[in-house]
This record gives structure tokens, sequence and C-alpha cells, in this order.
């Protein structure tokens, strides 16, 4: 009698998986609890083994995702014909599901995606051993609800324990110690792939820390003297990193295979962290731009940034990063390539130090900056000099005129 | 402690029976200056002399006929059939006779008889003397069935089954008597139809009679170092069936291997399955599984006759499926 294989859940919450590659081919002899594929969940990439000995006699799903539950080989005798297999999930058969709470509905109407058990036999059956039937009787555990670990798939005591102890489907209160599934978001699985494909960029830091006495003063004066939204320091590093980009183009860069593209203008991206993730809004030709502008159209992404409610065009083109923390205390860091930018700026906090002027200790306001550069598109010296430029600058806001 | 084999075992409570009663007396095919094909009444014969300790012809069914009616008349015969592949010859008096005059007399007779008898395989002797027939007279109301596994067991139980008003079916396993182990300088008693732990575990109960016995504490002891907790209960006596312990052992661990000499197909086992089933149906984890020998008439050739009974290696896969992790 051939056995299906189905794709097991292998964790709490686990909708799918992805084959990766079948250790055995199809007429190979196969012994339970071998190795018989291995399986990529969003945690690992793992064995499974085989719950049955036989011949492999049907690959039903060579690679790719897979939904828990699907048929995705069969196992059986020698010489046995392989069953159809089909496509989808076994369907809950009518008797279990009359037994069950109305199925969860997905926004779009469509009913959720129920879990379909290895344990669930053809006909309705669950397969469970007397003792588990017993303990899920005693304690009110749904057997139609469980994957069985024993031969065959059999639902065995220890599978109802676990379930007990891990209620997963039940939209019951998250008990207190319950790991927390968040799925992933489309923003979420972006910004993934972006900084994994960062990753793999060859890069540098550079760091600088600027004396900001003369930047608070000039913000205390632009408050005092403008209406609009109030200028902060990431205003004036825009403005500054903006101008310094100019003086400094093989910063303002793009590594590409054929050529390093070098643009004419500084369009400076900002790093927001929104409730659904970071965000990367930017102000357009900011060295065009006057703090006060600059005040305005950051204050706007910023808030359509929170609300969700960004553009398309209000992410792209940006040819610089700047990102912040110093709101949060954080005294310097590195921050990773935004692509396919060259350079990404990290700024910390402003903090007191003792610093030596003209042969004294003096304690001034400081801020230290971690630039990040893409080595491919920029070597360290016009690096260093574009980072020295924005010390300058920020140390003298007046050199920008 | 005196240290005893198996057969010294036997011997001794034979003995002292019958030092302390007279009725007692032992008959049977070459027991006397011979002391029996396996030697385990050597000796005898000096000590209690022809009249109780007396050569038959070769008859089974004489030997078992001359013991009942002995019994019938209130002595308390021990006799002898040199193989148990042998008490075919005597089924008309084991079965007919022996089983059935408490009864039919509405409890006016009783018979007192014992009839040891012995086999197994392990030593080549081929389809007709090795034999494990002892389910055959669990099957037969008013008979009792005795199989010992121990030089300590065996002592003891012969003693009650001596001193039993019913017929008992004394079973000796030919492989065993040579062991060795130390025994209670007193004999003392072990009552027909109570069970033996052998060995304590949590995961799964090894029911084993006879040679398996010794066969489930090697596979038990192979399971512990795979991190599976295996009890050995030994019944000891098969009718009437300890199922108290029997049921409160698989109802502990919640999983049940038989194991027997014997065919697996009709044998001890499958009773012992249907007891577990009836009695802790909801305590089951997984089914039970029995271990016995192929359905196959004994072969001489050593390699096979190995191959057809069970050993240690038999009982630990059935204990691996039990659990789930069979390879």
């Amino acid at each position: 009698m051939a056995s299906e294989v189905k794709l097991p859940r292998l964790g709490q919450g686990m909708e799918s998986g992805t084959i990766v590659k079948w250790l055995k081919s199809e007429g190979d002899r196969v012994e339970k609890g071998e190795p018989l594929y291995e399986l990529d969940t969003d945690k690992v990439t793992q064995e499974v083994e085989a719950e049955a000995s036989g011949v492999l006699l049907k690959i039903a799903v060579d690679e790719g995702e897979v939904p828990v539950g699907r048929t995705i080989a069969v196992i059986g005798e020698e010489g046995e014909e392989a069953p159809t297999v089909s496509e989808e999930p076994e369907p809950a058969p009518a008797r279990e599901e009359a037994s069950q709470t109305p199925s969860p509905q997905q926004e779009d109407g469509r009913p959720a995606e129920v879990e379909r058990p290895a344990a669930l036999q053809a006909g309705g059956r669950v397969k469970a051993s007397p003792l588990a039937r017993r303990i899920a009787r005693e304690r009110g555990v749904d057997l139609a609800s469980l994957r069985g670990t024993g031969p065959e798939g059999r639902i065995v005591a220890e599978d109802v324990e676990r379930a007990e102890a891990a209620p997963a489907a039940a939209p019951a209160p998250v008990p207190a110690g319950e790991v927390e599934r968040r799925e992933l978001t489309n923003i979420r699985k972006t910004i993934a792939r972006r900084l994994t494909e960062a990753w793999q960029i060859p890069v540098f830091q550079l760091q600088a820390s600027a004396d900001m006495t003369r930047v608070n003063a000039l913000l205390i004066r632009v408050r005092e003297s403008e209406e609009g939204p109030k200028a902060t320091v990431t205003d004036v590093l825009t403005k500054v990193c903006a101008t310094a980009l100019m003086r400094h183009r093989e910063v303002n860069a793009q590594w590409t295979d054929e050529a390093i593209l070098l643009f004419p203008t500084a369009n400076v991206g900002l790093a927001v962290a929104t409730p659904q993730g970071l965000v990367v809004p930017v102000v357009r030709s900011a060295e065009r731009l006057s703090l006060v502008q600059i005040a305005a159209a950051r204050s706007d992404l910023v808030t359509r940034s929170r609300e969700a409610k960004l553009q398309r065009a209000d992410l792209e083109e940006g040819t610089f990063t700047i990102s912040n923390l110093g709101m949060f205390q954080v005294e310097r860091f590195t921050a990773v390539l935004n692509p396919p930018q060259a350079a990404i700026v990290a700024v910390g906090a402003i903090e007191e130090r003792a610093v030596p002027v003209d042969g004294e200790i003096a304690v001034r306001p400081m801020m230290t900056l971690t630039a990040t550069f893409d080595h491919r598109a920029v070597d360290g010296a016009p690096a260093a000099g574009f980072l020295q430029t924005v010390k300058e600058l920020l140390e003298e806001p007046g050199l920008m005129l | 402690m005196p240290e005893l084999s198996y057969r010294e075992a036997v011997r001794d409570a034979l003995s002292q029976a019958m030092r302390e009663d007279e009725d007692v007396f032992i008959m049977g095919e070459d027991i006397a200056e011979m002391g029996g094909s396996m030697g385990v009444t050597a000796g005898m014969l000096d000590e209690f002399g022809p009249d109780r300790v007396r050569n038959t012809p070769i008859s089974e069914m004489a030997i078992v006929g001359a013991g009942i009616g002995a019994a019938m008349q209130g002595m308390r015969p021990v006799v002898e059939v040199m193989y148990e592949d042998f008490t075919t010859l005597a089924m008309e008096q084991i079965v007919n006779q022996a089983a059935k005059h408490r009864s039919m007399s509405g409890g006016q007779v009783k018979v007192p008889l014992t009839i040891r008898t012995q086999g197994g395989a392990g030593w080549s002797p081929g389809a007709q003397h090795a034999q494990q027939v002892e389910a055959w007279f669990v099957h037969v109301p008013g008979l009792k069935v005795v199989f010992a596994s121990t030089p300590t067991d065996v002592r003891g139980l012969l003693w009650s089954a001596i001193y039993d008003d019913n017929p008992v079916m004394f079973f000796e396993h030919r492989t065993l008597y040579g062991i060795k182990e130390d025994v209670p300088d007193e004999l003392e008693p072990i009552p027909i139809g109570q069970a033996r732990v052998h060995r304590e575990g949590e995961d799964v109960t090894v029911v084993a009679t006879g040679r398996l016995v010794h066969e489930a504490l090697t596979a038990a002891g192979e399971a512990e170092s795979e991190g599976v907790s295996v009890e050995v209960l030994d019944p000891r006596t098969l009718q009437p069936l300890d199922e108290k312990s029997l049921v409160a052992s698989v109802k502990k661990t919640n999983r049940c291997v038989v194991a027997h000499e014997a065919v697996r197909r009709m044998g001890f086992g499958a009773e012992v399955a249907a007891v577990v089933q009836e009695k802790a149906f909801d305590w089951l984890d997984a089914p039970v599984e029995r271990v016995g020998a192929k359905f196959a008439p004994l072969p001489f050739a050593p390699v096979m006759e190995e191959y057809v009974v069970p050993h240690a290696g038999d009982v630990l896969e059935a204990i691996r499926r039990t659990v789930g992790r069979a390879a």
C-alpha cells in the first residue's frame, strides 16, 4: 500500500515550505528515518526524514514552494503503480468540518488556509493511538488539528501533549512566553532583500567628529526667525551633505558593471523609521534648497512616511542617504549601504565632550559621523575629502555661502 | 544463599516435596537410574527408592493416565513427559481426563497432578523435539499452565504446582537447565497466577516467557542505551494469567511487546495482546507487537533454526517499532 509523503508542518504557523532538493530519486529504496529531501522554511533549511520504508515511486513536486499538507511524493512497494497525486492539499472531509468552528475568513472573503494534518486519513478517520485519543478527549484537544509523528503519521500521546502545551490554531490570547509570529510584509521582504544585496558590496567606513556649536546656534536663529516646521540637525546635515556632494561628485555616484555614474544633483535620502519598517524618502536637489525649504520637504516626507502615504516617486532616485540615530543617544554607529547609492552617513548624538581648543580643554557639543562607501565606486581619499568637507561645513556653516 | 542451576532447582523442589510428603512421587521414562534425559532427577532414586522414583514404559498416555489415577486416589504425583512434543501422545488423558474430572464430578474428584515437560530450540534437535506447545494447554479449561524462566522461579513454582489441587502443565526450557543463580536458603513457594517484573521501565512493557525472558532482558539493555526504558514482565503462569500486573504495567508504559519462542500465530502472545487491548485500550500509544517463531516446522540446520526462532534482536526491533524509532 503506497503512502503519500506530505509536506509536514515543522513549526508553529508554518504555512508552506520550499523543497530545495531531493536526496533520493524515483525508484530508489527508502528506509524510514532516512533523509528524503531538503526543505527550506522561513527559518531554516533542513533534511526531512522518510516516514515510511519502501520504494520512492513518485516525486510529485521536484522543487519550489509547497503548502503544508500537499502530497509531494509517494512511497510504496517495488513495482507498485504510483497513484495519481492531487495538486491540492486533501480537503478536510465533511464530517470533520461539520464539527469545527466556522473557518476563519481572509480579507478577500476566501476561507483562510486550513491545516491539513497528516494524520487525517481518507474517509475522515483521524489516525491516532487509543492513548492519544483518551488524552485528547480528557483535555479537549481536537485531534483533527494535530499532525502525527508516530509510525505512518499516527498521532501518539506525545503529539497531543505537545499540542496542549502550545495551542496553535485557537485565537486564544497568547500566553506569556509564546513566540509571536509576524508575517513578512512586502516592505520587510524588500528591506531584507536590499540589505542582503548591500552586504555583498565591498565597503569601507570613515569616521569624523564635528563641533556642532555653530550649527546649534544657527538652528536657534532659524527657528526664531522662520515660520513653518522647525529646522533640525538633520535638515542642516541634508544641506551640508548635498553641498559637500556637489564639491565631491565622485561620492554622489553609482556603480554599474559598465560604468560609474556621477549624478548632477544631490538627492538626499533620509532613513525614516515607521511602524511598517524602514523607508528612505528623498529630498531632491537638496543643494539648491534653503534650510527652511529642506525642513518643509523633510517634515512632509516624514509625516507621509509614518502615515504610509508616500508615493513611489518619493522613494526613487536618491543618490546619498543620511541615517540619524542621534535622538536615541546613540554615540556612533555604522550604516549598511543603501544600494545602488555609493555612500551613506550614519549620524550619532550631539553630546558634550571635552575637546582641546587652542591648547585648552573645552567642553563642546560634538557629533560623530560614520560614513560607509562603496569601494567599487569610490576610493578612500576622495571619500575622506568628502567627509572632511562635511565636517568643515558643520563646524562653519557660513562656508556654504 | 545457595547457588542452584535451573536443573538443580527443579530437583530441589521435587526432593523437598518428597521428603516432606509421602504422597508425592515421580514417574517417567528413564528418570530413575538414568536421572531423566536432561539429568533433572539424577540421584533421586538413591534417596527415595524405586517406589517413589518410577521408570515407566515408553507410553506417554500410560504415564499421564497412571498419574491421573494416582492423583484421584489422593496422591500428588509428578509425572515427566520427556519432550513436550510428546504431550501429543497423552492429549486424551490431559485434555479429556485430567482437565475434566473435577468439573464433571461436581467437585467430588480432584486431580492434583503435575505434568513436567521440557522443550525448546537452540541445540538443533529438529522439528519433533524442540517445539514450544504451552499455548495449546492454555486453551483447555481445567488445566493450569506454568512456564518458569529462572532457578528461583522454577523451584518456587514447582512446589506450588505440586500442592495445587488441579492438574498443572509445568513447562521447563531445555536451554535454561544450565543457568545458575542464588536462590533463597529456604524454598519459598511462588503462588500460581503471579507475574514477576524482572526490570522496571517507563516506555514499553515486554511480556516474555521462558527463554525469551532472558532475550528480552538483553534487548532491554540495548534499548536503554538508545534511550528507551523497557519493563520486562514474566507472567510465569500462563493459566491463570496475572492480568492485573500485566494491565498495570501497560497502563504505565503505554506500549506492549509480547515475546515467546513458540510460533507467533495463535500463540500465547495473541492472548496477551487481546487482554491488553481489552483492558488497557485507552492507554495504548502503539499497536501491541508480537515476537515469536516463524510459522514453520523447526529446521535441523542450526542456521535455519536460529533464523526461525526469535532472539534478543527481534525483541529489540519490536521495541523500536512500538516507540516509533524503527530503523
